[in-house]
Order: structure tokens, then sequence, then C-alpha cells
């Protein structure tokens, strides 16, 4: 099958600016994929590529294995929900979802019709009436939806579409947008800079910087394998201990020799950066076979379902570890500030990065 | 109701006497149009004699009629041409954009005489007879400006999202304009368009440079009338295009809200949401 997009080293300068930096994706049918990043990544730029609205400098983009450099937007099959929705606020609600149908010259029953379908798959058959205006924030992003959707795209791009809703919505949204990706089995590419976010929906993320991609795979790979230092401090929370390669281990620039899974190939006195998730951090009670440090318990955060330990190895180097609050258990019952731990983690729950 | 806290009361005297002092002016010409007496210092009576004068004033009565079709003919055109160049300007990037709308920014801070004394000596030149043509052509040239200033500001704020989401959708880039952005800008366009009849309608400056013998536009008659002695015909006259004036910049703002749209004109006007 051939892939949704395509982008063959891909780059895009604006003046000495390089937004995207010979980019290769591919992006496979009926994927959800999220292009994840900190502002000024190349995320959105990447987007507009496909659309059409930029032209890249050098390389090549391909929509369903044809490559589209000389074709405007407004015929390419792809189409965008914008982070300002940019709603057509002269046109109601069935207008503005309307609007490309008519474009195409679609027969007028079928226009109806199709609207009818896409307000109802966002459930806001109710307002079709309505200016968009006269909607909440919540509303205007699914109308926004509903207008791309009912194009039926080969591939939906989605720029940060809920970044300006408030967190509740955001949370219910986010299974909403799954659910209608499932239902209508098109391509998603979304951009975001909300981790979170893009774990949740993904099939597959691809985590941008500096207009480059940092890393590539599904959720749970990006999570628990990170292979750089600055995907595991972009996503989530990560502990990142500067190291040097010693024996098959690692030793730790705070003294003391741990084992790690030191990948093929990195000879002795290599500097790495190990990274280990908060989550992954167990408190005394240490099993055999762990990699283990001491420190000093330096601050306690009660966060509701868990409690943030921060423990001082020495000056300057902590380690943050989060405890869940069980009905057994809550760090703070257990442990003072000024506490003398032992924090341990088992040794390929930790990442050695270069 | 009292806002604030502590707002010390003279600040109500000190507005109200600068509104005294800004429509003083405005007062003694409307009230003696009024006047039942042909005395421009006393008030004696009411009466509406002299706008019976004003109207059975042929050369007046042409005048009047002369001004409404300049204003009328500058403010069609030049909206067109400034909305136009408006959109060509926003969207042509670097430093031509730029440039471009500085250039626009110069026939609003030419002083009018300069472009009254050019616009004279350049259509002499060119050897083209003064008539109602030469005073809309000269009107216009400042008007376009007007038109630019207004429409752009409001494309600024609008952003390209609307243009490029039409786009997305499947309009060609003319379809979008015409569809998507034009209608958004409506108001702004409007709001322009009755600025720049008012102005135009008013204009002294431009128009007696440019102006024929006959017939001429109401401001500058009313320069030459004056030559022969005021007559209170005068005060009929001032308040007259006063109205007509107000009535304008009332549209200008009016308008858009009474179309429907969300924002008012004054909005589109002062830069402010709401």
């Amino acid at each position: 099958m051939t892939a949704a997009v395509e982008l063959e080293k891909v780059t895009k300068r604006f003046g000495d600016f390089t937004a995207v930096d010979a980019l290769d994706l591919t992006v496979g049918q009926g994927e959800f994929f999220s292009l994840l990043g900190p502002s000024g990544c190349g995320k959105t730029t990447t987007l507009r590529l496909i659309a059409g609205f930029e032209t890249p400098t050098e390389g090549a983009v391909r929509l369903d294995g044809e490559d589209v450099a000389k074709v405007p937007p407004y015929r390419r099959h792809v189409n965008t929900v914008f982070q300002s929705y940019a709603l057509f606020d002269h046109l109601c609600v069935e207008d503005n979802v309307a609007f490309g149908l008519r474009r195409q010259k679609v027969p007028k029953a079928e226009v109806g019709r199709r609207v009818a379908e896409a307000l109802e798959l966002v459930a806001l058959h109710e307002r079709a009436r309505s200016r968009p205006h006269q909607l909440s924030g919540g509303q205007r992003q699914r109308v926004a939806l509903a207008r791309a959707l009912v194009n039926r795209p080969s591939v939906l791009l989605l720029d940060e579409p809920l970044g300006a809703l408030d967190l509740q919505l955001r949370k219910q949204m986010q299974i909403e947008l799954k659910r209608i990706q499932r239902e209508v089995g098109i391509t998603f590419i979304y951009v975001t800079h909300d981790q979170e976010e893009a774990l949740a929906m993904s099939d597959r993320i691809a985590v941008m910087h500096d207009g480059v991609v940092q890393q590539l795979g599904p959720p749970e790979e990006i999570y628990e394998q990170p292979v750089k230092a600055f995907v595991a401090g972009f996503i989530g929370i990560s502990n990142l201990l500067p190291a040097t390669v010693e024996n098959g281990g690692v030793r730790l620039a705070t003294g003391g020799l741990i084992p790690a899974p030191v990948p093929q190939g990195l000879p002795d006195g290599t500097e790495v950066q190990l990274s280990i998730r908060p989550e992954k951090l167990w408190i005394d009670e240490l099993e055999d076979g762990m990699a283990a440090v001491e420190g000093v318990v330096a601050e306690r955060v009660y966060l509701g379902t868990t409690t943030q330990l921060i423990v001082e190895l020495t000056p300057g180097s902590r380690l943050v570890a989060l405890e869940q609050n069980t009905s057994r258990a809550r760090a703070d019952d257990r442990w003072e500030l000024g506490d003398r731990v032992r924090v341990g983690w088992r040794p390929e729950h930790a990442q050695v990065l270069r | 109701m009292r806002g604030g806290y502590d707002r010390p009361r003279f600040l109500w005297l000190v507005t109200a006497l600068t509104y005294a002092f800004l429509f003083a002016p405005i007062a003694v010409v409307v009230l003696f149009s009024f006047n039942g007496e042909k005395s421009l210092q006393v008030l004696d009576g009411l009466s509406f004699r002299w706008y019976e004068a004003f109207w059975n004033d042929d050369e007046l009565r042409e005048s009047l009629m002369a001004s409404i079709q300049i204003a009328a003919i500058t403010t069609v055109v030049s909206t067109v041409i400034g909305t136009a160049l408006a959109l060509g300007v926003i969207r042509s990037r670097g430093k031509t954009g730029s440039w471009l709308g500085i250039l626009l920014l110069i026939p609003l801070v030419t002083p009018e005489i300069v472009a009254g004394v050019s616009a004279f000596v350049l259509f002499a030149q060119l050897g083209v007879h003064l008539s109602l043509t030469t005073i809309i052509l000269a009107h216009i040239t400042f008007s376009i400006s007007y038109v630019v200033v207004v429409v752009r500001g409001r494309l600024a704020t609008m952003g390209t999202d609307r243009e490029e989401a039409a786009l997305d959708l499947g309009a060609t880039p003319w379809q979008a304009v015409r569809l998507v952005t034009l209608p958004a800008l409506w108001p702004a366009i409007l709001a322009a368009a009755m600025i720049v009849f008012a102005l135009s309608f008013d204009d002294f400056v431009l128009s007696f440079f440019t102006t024929g013998e006959t017939p001429q536009p109401l401001p500058v008659r009313i320069y030459s009338a004056l030559r022969f002695g005021i007559s209170p015909t005068i005060n009929a006259v001032g308040t007259v295009m006063m109205l007509v004036s107000a009535l304008f910049i009332g549209l200008a703002v009016a308008l858009p809200r009474l179309l429907g749209r969300q924002e008012s004109g004054m909005a589109v006007l002062t830069g402010r949401s709401e």
C-alpha cells in the first residue's frame, strides 16, 4: 500500500532560518500520527508543507504516492483543522461545513446529506443554523473538525486543535478525536506541543527539535526508551544523570559503579547520560540486582494520586521520584525531609543516552 | 453611577469646559441659522428663513448637488481601488510590502495646500480644463490612502487563517477573496467609504485649487460668497453641511452593527475590540 504522506529530504528555509532540515517522514494509511515538539521546532511548518501553504526549498512531498510540488492547496486532497479554527463568521455552521463540498460542485442533495452526517458525527446537528460567534470554544472546534472531515480528505491535518480549550474539555476532546478517527478511518497528522496529548492519541509520534526528527515510534517506545536526552527531557519528567561507561555498566559523576543497559559499541570512558523515569524509582526496600544510589530527601510534594520526592545525591545532583499514594502507602507518612534513603531501579528501566 | 472611588469632582468641571470649548463655534452656527433677524450678533425669534434662502438660491443648491456628486464618485472609486491596494500591500512579503505601505501614508501627511497647488500645476501643464472631474481626481488621490489605512488595519487583525482555510477547502484564490475575505472585511470597507464621503464632502483646499467656474463645490462656493459680505444664509448652509458630514460619520460607526456584524464600526475605526 502506498504511504498517505511521504516527505523525502524536505528542507524549508525562511531567509537564514532553517525551519525544517532534510526531513524524511512516511505516514501510513489510516494512521494517527503526531508531530510533537516545542514551539519553533518546525512541526507547524511541516504541516503547512503538506497542506501546500508552503513550498519546500528542497526535497519532495508526496501524497498517496504523487509528487505535489506543483499542486496548490486548493487542489490537494488534504484538509486542515486550524489552531484558531478559522471559521467563516459570516456563514452559519451548516454553510461553514458545506463550504468545501460546494467548491467541489457536489450535487445539492448530497451536500445536505453529508453536512448533516458530519454535524451528527461531532454532535452539533442541533446548532446547524447558529453563527460561529454564538458557539462555545469547544463547539467551534467541532465545527472546524466537521468542516474538514466532510470532504473525506485522504489526510486530515490538525494544528494544535485543542490548544485553546481548557484542560477538562481538552481531555474530553482527545477521546472524541480518537473515536472519530477510528470511525472515519482517515489518516490524521496531529501537531502538538503537549506530550500527554500525543501519548494519549497517537499510533506513532515523531518528536521534533530544530527542524529535525529526534525520535520516531509508538508512544510507549518514545516514553520508555528515549534515544536522546532531548526526548527524555521533553516527554514527561526524566532524571538525567551524567556518567561514563565502565565495564559494561556506568560510573555516575556522583560516584558509584552501577549496572546499566549500555548500547553495543560504546567503549569505556564514553561520556553518557543516564535517564530514568521518576515512577520507575524505588525508595528503600530495594530488590536484588537493582542499581542503587544514596541521598537525602530534600523536598516532598503531595500531588493527590502521587507524592513527588526529591532526593539529593550530592549538592546540585537531584533525583525526582514518584510514589503512588495507594491505600497501603503514602509517601509523606513514610519519609520525612532530611531522611537518608536508598534510591534504586531495575537496570533495564534506565536508558543510556549519548 | 459613579465609577471608581475618590475620583475628584473637579474632573467633571474640566470635562464640561472642554466640551463647551469644542462645541461653542458649532453651536453658534446652528443657533444663528434659525435666527429670525438678519443679524450675526443678536438672536431674535426663530425661523427657517435662511434655510429657505439657501434652497431658493440656485447657485447654492447647484453647489450642494455638485458636492454630493463629487463625494459619491470619490467614495466609490477610492473604496474599490483602496480595498484592492490594501489586499495587495498586506499580502506582499518582505521589504516591497512595507515600502508600499509607507509610501501610501505620504498623501495623508502632505500639507493639503501643497497637494492643492501641485494638482493645480499638474492640470495646468497637462492642459486639462478644470471641472468637477479634476476635483474628483484630486479627492481620490488622498481618499485612497484613507481606505488603505482602515482596510489594511482590519486585514492585519484578521490574519491569513480564514483565507488559508478557504484555499484548504478547495476555493481558488479568487474565490477565497470573494467568498471569505471580502465578507469579513465588509464593516471596515463600509466605514472607510463613509469617512471618505465625509472628508470629500467638506474638503475646501484641494477643491479650491482644482475647481472650474461652475458649478463649484459648496465649501468653495461659501468662500466666494464671503467676498460679498456675510449673509446669515451661510449659517444654514454650514448647518446642513455639518449634518451631512455627521450623518456619514454616524453611518461609518453604525452601519457595520446594523448589518449584524459582531463588531461595530467604532471598533473598526478606533481599532479597539469590544
